[in-house]
């Protein structure tokens, strides 16, 4: 029983199909309010509203030609994919959702699973760029060194920013935190600052515009991306798609109050706090112009680190303050 | 410098219409004078050829089918066209022979598909001829 | 390390085939070569088959967003062989074409450049805004693109009251949209960060590489064709040519959205002062022999166009100088030092016009690389030997 309840539980839900369809939503969700914030339609066919869009994309770039350059190194090239695919899939599984228990730590949800979650989080970004190296292609290199080089940028702030609400919480546990700001939801206003950090730092993270750097189509056609085609290229967006759907699911879980409530009203919130999240992001998407590499840097240590350091601040001495 | 100065402006268009058309479900109107597909009224041409020499993309093409009969075959080839209406302008009949119409879905899976073609006789001129409207006389 | 990227010839980037050779350390650019002809179309020599009046379609497909640029250059060539006047209703209908046509150009320029720096959102909006401006040009002429709105001797067709009622509309609500954007390409951070110091021309090195058009007024050279030798109806307007003097990619920006306003004003003056009368006269067939360069302010700058007529009712030569082929010499000094991040814009900042400016080919063998030039005997030569050696086509086998 416990087998099949294992089973289900990464097959299922919250595991690999549930993220398939909750991550192609979000998707969906974010070229919607993308398209709309432009005045434009966003997809509109396929499915009611254009809902299964990003499926059919996906399926569609399965089913593509897959090429795998004549001097790449093909063992990497080919199981990089599914690999980081594999990593995203596994950060989903750490967020508390309905299947842990505040008392008793189980193998989703234990001591220090945010520390964990966020070295999952951060991993995709090192497959991204041993992806690009890999496939040996000029703009795929120099957008692999801008993946790299941008790392640098925004993960001090996005560390600092997420782990202060972990320290006034005074626990390393991504679902007693959230349990701790359930009982207090004042002191949720404290975060605020670093809720601002952590999401332009989630910005950075999942490439977006301004961050969109390593795959500027403009400036080096695809990017890291350059020599992926068909299956890897689908399996990559996937990872993007579940990636914005963990990293929001991070931001509401520690900033937003987590999802309290069981099963179905777990499940409602969670929708409701990710597509906030993630609404926030669009909105960050169309207001901003791609910024250059030295740009993203400068900004990342001269602006958003200070002020992380601000928010990590601001919660010690609060915390001093309470006890 | 103000930072998100976009802002206002695209949470308004969120709730709006759209500005685009969901383009083959629902058409745009096109103004009253477009230019589309060129088209000939066969009783109305007096075969003169002006429209033939005229035209930029060598799209109108007209041919004798029979001389005695004063019989002729006019080709237009929609698919060299270029929409400038510069047979119609170059058409001396009044009313005039070429004509154009709004259509402007002309796509077609074969570019023989776009032909259209017309075998007619001869107009003739009536006997007093509105005097043609400003076009260049054929003189040379 | 150093190494060399190529741009194009096919890359998201340009919208038209062109090849940029980026030398590059690290992300700063150290040189940069250009190579032209990938879109070489013979049209000059079309141009040598083709009658007067089908050569005013002809040239207006050079290019496919100053189509009237190049139709108006031309005309005025031939108006000035054939020496007839076109009336004045028709001169300012040809010239309001005109200004609208810039209207549409520059408003696409603001939404290329949004997109190049990755601003999509811009880019929406300002193509949005620019579709009035097309809807407005499409109603006057009937075609959305090539308006086939010149004859020679004046234009083919007229405009009524309320088309023009229509045009007055159009201008104040395009006139308020452009002054917003201008407000949010001067105040967006990220965007202003993106184009503020990049892709810097001096004034002295504007003059010395013959930059022109915007690319020269951005730098402070006031060089407008209208105003220095102002053709046709440019004399009885009232209007500013626009300069700045921050030398970078901003400054192009700030002068093309001027240079809309200053649009705006001179489309209500021709509007408002349309004098009545015929909008043609008949052109003759054939012109005389005889040569004539006719200058035009497209919206990219400065077009040329030169015409030799041999007397029949073909042109012997044409040759056109786009404005785009003119800038060429100062891009290639604004990309130097700059980053990769700013190759797309500053390119994009010249408004270039790739296969309007392909007036030529280089030759290079593929074996050595060595560049050659071919006289026309040469070419003759090369030709006919070629002819002479190659088998009966009856006999030959596919692939030749």
């Amino acid at each position: 029983m416990a087998v099949l309840r294992t089973f289900l539980y990464l097959l299922v839900y919250p595991g690999i199909l549930f993220l398939f369809a909750y991550s192609t939503f979000s998707e969906w969700f974010d070229r919607k309010v993308y398209a709309r914030l432009q005045n434009r339609m966003g997809p509109t066919h396929t499915g009611r509203f254009g809902l299964l869009q990003p499926i059919a994309d996906f399926f569609k770039l399965l089913a593509k030609e897959d090429i795998v350059p004549e001097a790449a190194d093909k063992g990497l090239f080919n199981v990089l994919p599914a690999i980081s695919l594999a990593v995203v899939s596994t950060a989903a599984l750490l967020l508390p959702l309905w299947n842990f228990d505040l008392a008793k730590p189980g193998l989703t949800s234990f001591s220090g699973d945010i520390i964990v979650m966020l070295y999952l989080l951060s991993l995709p970004t090192l497959i991204l760029f041993l992806a690009a190296w890999s496939s040996t292609n000029l703009f795929s290199t120099i957008g692999g060194a801008r993946v790299l080089t941008m790392l640098f940028g925004y993960e001090v702030p996005l560390f600092l920013a997420v782990l202060s609400p972990a320290i006034l919480a005074n626990s390393w546990r991504l679902a007693e935190i959230a349990a701790f700001y359930q009982a207090k939801p004042l002191l949720l206003l404290v975060n605020v600052l670093g809720f601002l950090v952590a999401l332009i730092a989630v910005q950075a993270k999942l490439e977006r515009t301004p961050f969109d750097i390593p795959d500027a189509e403009t400036e080096i056609v695809g990017g890291t991306f350059t020599e992926y085609s068909g299956k890897k290229l689908a399996l990559f967006r996937l990872t993007f798609d579940i990636e914005l759907v963990v990293a929001s699911g991070l931001l509401a879980a520690v900033f937003l109050g987590g999802f309290p409530g069981g099963v179905v009203l777990g499940l409602i919130l969670f929708v409701v706090k990710t597509l906030f999240v993630i609404f926030l992001l669009s909105l960050i998407r169309a207001l901003t112009s791609r910024i250059r590499i030295d740009q993203v840097v400068a900004f990342a240590w001269k602006i958003l680190a200070p002020l992380a350091v601000l928010q990590l601040l601001a919660t010690i001495l609060l915390k001093g303050f309470l006890s | 410098m103000r930072v998100a100065a976009f802002l206002p402006e695209l949470l308004r268009h969120l709730f709006k219409k759209p500005a685009t058309v969901d383009y083959p479900f629902k058409k745009l109107e096109v103004p009253a004078n477009f230019r589309g597909t060129p088209y000939l009224r066969p009783e109305l041409c007096i075969v003169c050829r002006a429209c033939e020499r005229d035209c930029p993309a060598e799209a109108i093409e007209i041919m004798a089918v029979n001389e005695a009969e004063k019989r002729f075959r006019m080709v237009i080839h929609n698919d060299r066209c270029i929409h400038c209406a510069q047979c119609v302008d170059s058409c001396p009949t009044t009313p005039k022979a070429m004509q154009i119409d709004s259509l402007y879905e002309l796509a077609a899976d074969d570019r023989h598909k776009l032909k259209k073609d017309w075998v007619y006789v001869r107009a003739v001129m009536k006997p007093k001829p509105a005097a043609p409207a400003k076009e260049p006389a054929p003189e040379s | 390390m150093s190494f060399q990227i190529p741009i194009g010839p096919q890359h998201p980037a340009l919208k038209e085939p062109i090849s940029l050779r980026m030398t590059v350390d690290g992300e700063v650019i150290t040189d940069a070569d250009i190579r032209l002809g990938y879109n070489h179309r013979g049209l000059e020599k079309l141009a040598e088959e083709k009658t007067w009046v089908q050569n005013i379609y002809l040239t207006e497909r050079i290019c496919g967003i100053c189509s009237h640029s190049h139709a108006t250059c031309y005309v005025q060539a031939v108006e000035k062989l054939m020496e007839i006047m076109p009336p004045r209703r028709g001169l300012y209908i040809r010239y309001l074409v005109s200004e609208l046509e810039r209207v549409h150009s520059h408003l696409l320029w603001l939404g290329v450049a949004g997109h190049e720096a990755g601003f999509d959102s811009f880019f929406m909006y300002t193509w949005r805004d620019r579709e009035i401006v097309m809807d407005l040009l499409e109603m006057i002429s009937g075609n959305r693109v090539h308006y086939a709105m010149n004859t020679i001797g004046g234009v083919r067709r007229d405009i009524d009251e309320g088309q023009k009622a229509k045009i007055l509309e159009g201008v104040v609500t395009l006139r308020k949209r452009s002054e917003y954007y201008f407000g949010i390409g001067a105040n967006e951070p990220s965007f202003v960060a993106r184009i503020a110091g990049v892709g810097m021309l001096t004034k002295q090195q504007a003059i010395d590489l013959c930059a022109v058009g915007p690319v020269a007024r951005a730098s402070g050279v006031a060089r407008d064709v209208r105003k220095e030798d102002p053709y046709a109806v440019y004399d009885e307007l009232d209007f500013n040519v626009c300069t700045s003097d921050s030398c970078d990619v901003l400054g192009r920006v700030v002068v093309r959205v001027m240079e809309l306003l200053q649009s705006y004003n001179m489309i209500e003056q021709m509007v408002k002062g349309l004098p009545d009368g015929d909008i043609v006269v008949k052109a003759p067939r054939k012109a005389k022999p005889g040569e004539a360069l006719s200058r035009y302010e497209a919206p990219r700058g400065e077009n040329v166009h030169y015409i030799k007529s041999n007397g029949t009712d073909k042109p012997e030569r044409l040759k056109v100088r786009a404005p785009t082929l003119g800038n060429y010499p100062a891009t290639m000094v604004m990309l130097k030092k700059g980053f990769i991040a700013d190759i797309p814009l500053i390119f994009a900042a010249i408004d270039p016009c790739i296969c309007c400016a392909e007036r030529a080919v280089t030759l290079i063998s593929a074996r050595s690389g060595e560049e050659s030039v071919v006289t026309m005997s040469d070419l003759r030569r090369q030709a006919l030997d070629r002819s002479k050696n190659t088998p009966v086509k009856g006999k030959s086998v596919w692939p030749f």
